[in-house]
């Protein structure tokens, strides 16, 4: 029942948020050429890295380029659906603009993640599938059907993983009243880690990057399984830390609903 | 039959004193005082299906946070609430079923899309099966009169024309109970009065529990037969409207502007100055002799003329003013 008022209400959201970009012509369509001429920069820099770097690790030129789609593949997808929408939370619950949407049946959460859906980034979810494709055939051997099912699984589960960190790092906001410092530490960790992939980091870096952060596990564990270098305490270890984000994250939306003292009128 | 019930309801705050300065921002680094603000104090209140209760009280009174904790968006500090037999905070989907909330400062709808838009919206969250979604909305059209403004862009709208189609997005899922926090605020007089002579025939016709809160007299005595007055957070007088006014509200506030200058001679009726140029002058009368004033001021040939009741803070005043008055003897 209340899964299927969900999909109704994203459905109309989708719906709405459709009907208030077309209504400027420019804001529509101007994001899908600035959004794919910051694709092509971020490329650029990424061609300068590593033009001269054979190995990282383990991973050749071909792993390397599959992650770097990998990466950017989950960014535009976090781009496309949710991250509009969870990044207004911390002014939300300043302003005291969450009155609305806590008064409203069905998850509030459920309602901001869906309702600035951003189709200018669709583009960079095609030009990520290119990379990875490039990627692939650098790899210089066959992909399997399974192999490609298990990459698309650990896409999904690591793109909820992104979310949970996002959704997490933004309700800071209902216990203090500025989480300007740590969303400069996630700005900082994810370029980092769309740069490197999770298996150079050691000691205290992996700590940070594959465990309180996991920006580190984000592309490298999909990559990993798609070249057949993810081994079984790897994946248990993957979806364990996803279970236990989820869980964080639902204690901490629900604890921080409760501490939210609106704004004064 | 109770649908809302409090007892001993009560919410503190705390809030940050920083000394002024670059020192009183240092010391705050290492140490903050904070100071703890009861914003509802021990509030018992109880209000009957179909009742149409006024909230009123100065600014800062709490009004608005007690609405805040009947709508579930804050949590109590203790005390005991109960709103159509659910904890509010619980924010439970049957819950917000069966409530709505206006916020006169508040918007819900998308500006730069048409009402009927954000209606589609709602009809998605609140599950209204497309007949009685075609029906409620038919109905709203027709006792708001806005069937022209339907498919216009919200943003193009008036003040009043907006504060309508805020009412006709909260009302359509027919809700129990309706929470109104000044919905007449920044209303010129003729879209306040509309406002309110739709929240009654919703009172009348739907058998909807109206609370609302105000702070301007008309919407009150125009609206509700019961009045909860509030200031610093506790009642101060719960009980017939007409009976609060009667007792509480003793003059009125009389402005004349004049073309030209003029000097007004001894006036009488136990008028009062409160200011006066040669171009306007502002007095204030007993209730009983206001008509009388008026007759005899219209001699003067006054270009214009405002009539005012008094505010709440004087009303507010004048309760605690009163010898040996407690909440529970004025109730």
């Amino acid at each position: 029942m209340e899964f299927k008022r969900n999909i109704r209400v994203i459905k109309a959201l989708i719906e709405i948020r459709f009907q208030n970009l077309m209504m400027f012509r420019l804001g529509f369509f101007g994001p899908f050429f600035v959004d794919g001429s910051l694709f092509l920069i971020q490329l650029m820099v990424f061609q300068a890295i590593y033009s001269n770097v054979d190995r990282i690790g383990t991973w050749g030129r071909g792993e390397m380029i599959v992650f770097i789609g990998t990466f950017s593949m989950i960014n535009a997808i976090n781009m496309v659906v949710y991250f509009f929408g969870i990044n207004g939370l911390p002014q939300k619950i300043k302003n005291g603009d969450l009155d609305l949407y806590l008064t409203k049946p069905g998850s509030p959460l459920v309602r901001m993640t869906f309702e600035k859906i951003n189709p200018g980034s669709l583009p960079l979810v095609g030009m990520s599938v290119l990379i990875i494709a490039y990627g692939i055939h650098q790899l210089g051997k066959p992909i399997s059907g399974v192999a490609i099912a298990g990459y698309l699984f650990w896409i999904i589960l690591m793109t909820i993983l992104f979310y949970e960190m996002e959704v997490i790092i933004r309700s800071i906001c209902f216990f203090v009243l500025s989480n300007a410092n740590v969303t400069r530490i996630e700005e900082i960790g994810l370029e980092l880690c769309m740069k490197i992939p999770g298996i150079v980091f050691y000691g205290g870096y992996r700590l940070l990057f594959c465990c309180i952060l996991p920006y580190g596990i984000m592309a490298t564990l999909p990559v990993q399984s798609l070249i057949g270098e993810l081994s079984v305490l790897g994946a248990v270890y993957g979806i364990l830390l996803t279970i236990i984000f989820t869980i964080i994250t639902r204690g901490v939306w629900k604890r921080g609903v409760r501490c939210y003292n609106s704004a004064s009128s | 039959m109770n649908i809302i019930e409090t007892e001993m309801l009560t919410k503190r705050f705390r809030r940050y004193k920083k000394q002024a300065g670059i020192a009183g921002s240092v010391k705050g680094l290492i140490k903050r005082d904070y100071e703890e603000i009861t914003s509802v104090s021990e509030l018992d209140l109880n209000i009957k299906e179909g009742e149409f209760v006024g909230l009123i009280g100065p600014n800062g009174a709490g009004k608005t946070t007690l609405v805040k904790m009947l709508t579930g968006i804050i949590a109590p500090t203790s005390g005991k609430v109960s709103v159509m037999g659910y904890y509010p905070n619980d924010l439970k989907n049957d819950f917000k079923q069966q409530y709505a909330v206006v916020m006169g400062q508040k918007s819900q709808l998308f500006f730069d899309l048409t009402v009927e838009d954000t209606l589609r919206l709602f009809k998605e969250i609140y599950g209204i099966p497309e007949a009685k979604y075609q029906s409620a909305k038919n109905f709203f059209i027709k006792l708001f009169h806005v069937e022209e403004l339907m498919n216009v862009q919200v943003r193009t709208m008036s003040l009043g024309e907006r504060m309508k189609m805020e009412l006709i997005v909260a009302l359509l899922h027919n809700p129990r109970v309706l929470f109104l926090d000044e919905p007449t605020i920044g209303l010129d007089s003729v879209a306040s009065k509309q406002i309110r002579g739709f929240l009654r025939e919703i009172n009348e016709v739907k058998g909807t529990t109206i609370i609302l809160t105000s702070h301007y007299m008309e919407d009150i005595k125009a609206l509700c037969s019961r009045s909860v007055v509030i200031n610093h957070g506790s009642k101060i007088y719960d009980g017939n409207t007409e009976q609060l006014f009667e007792r509480y509200q003793k003059h009125k506030k009389i402005s004349l502007t004049f073309d030209a200058p003029m000097e007004l001679p001894e006036i009488g009726f136990g008028v009062s100055m409160i200011s006066e140029t040669p171009y306007k002058k502002v007095m204030k009368v007993s209730r009983e002799k206001a008509s009388e004033l008026l007759s005899f001021l219209m001699k003067f040939n006054p270009s214009d003329i405002s009539v005012e009741e008094e505010d709440i803070g004087t009303i507010v005043e004048r309760i605690y003013g009163e010898e040996g008055s407690s909440p529970d003897e004025i109730s």
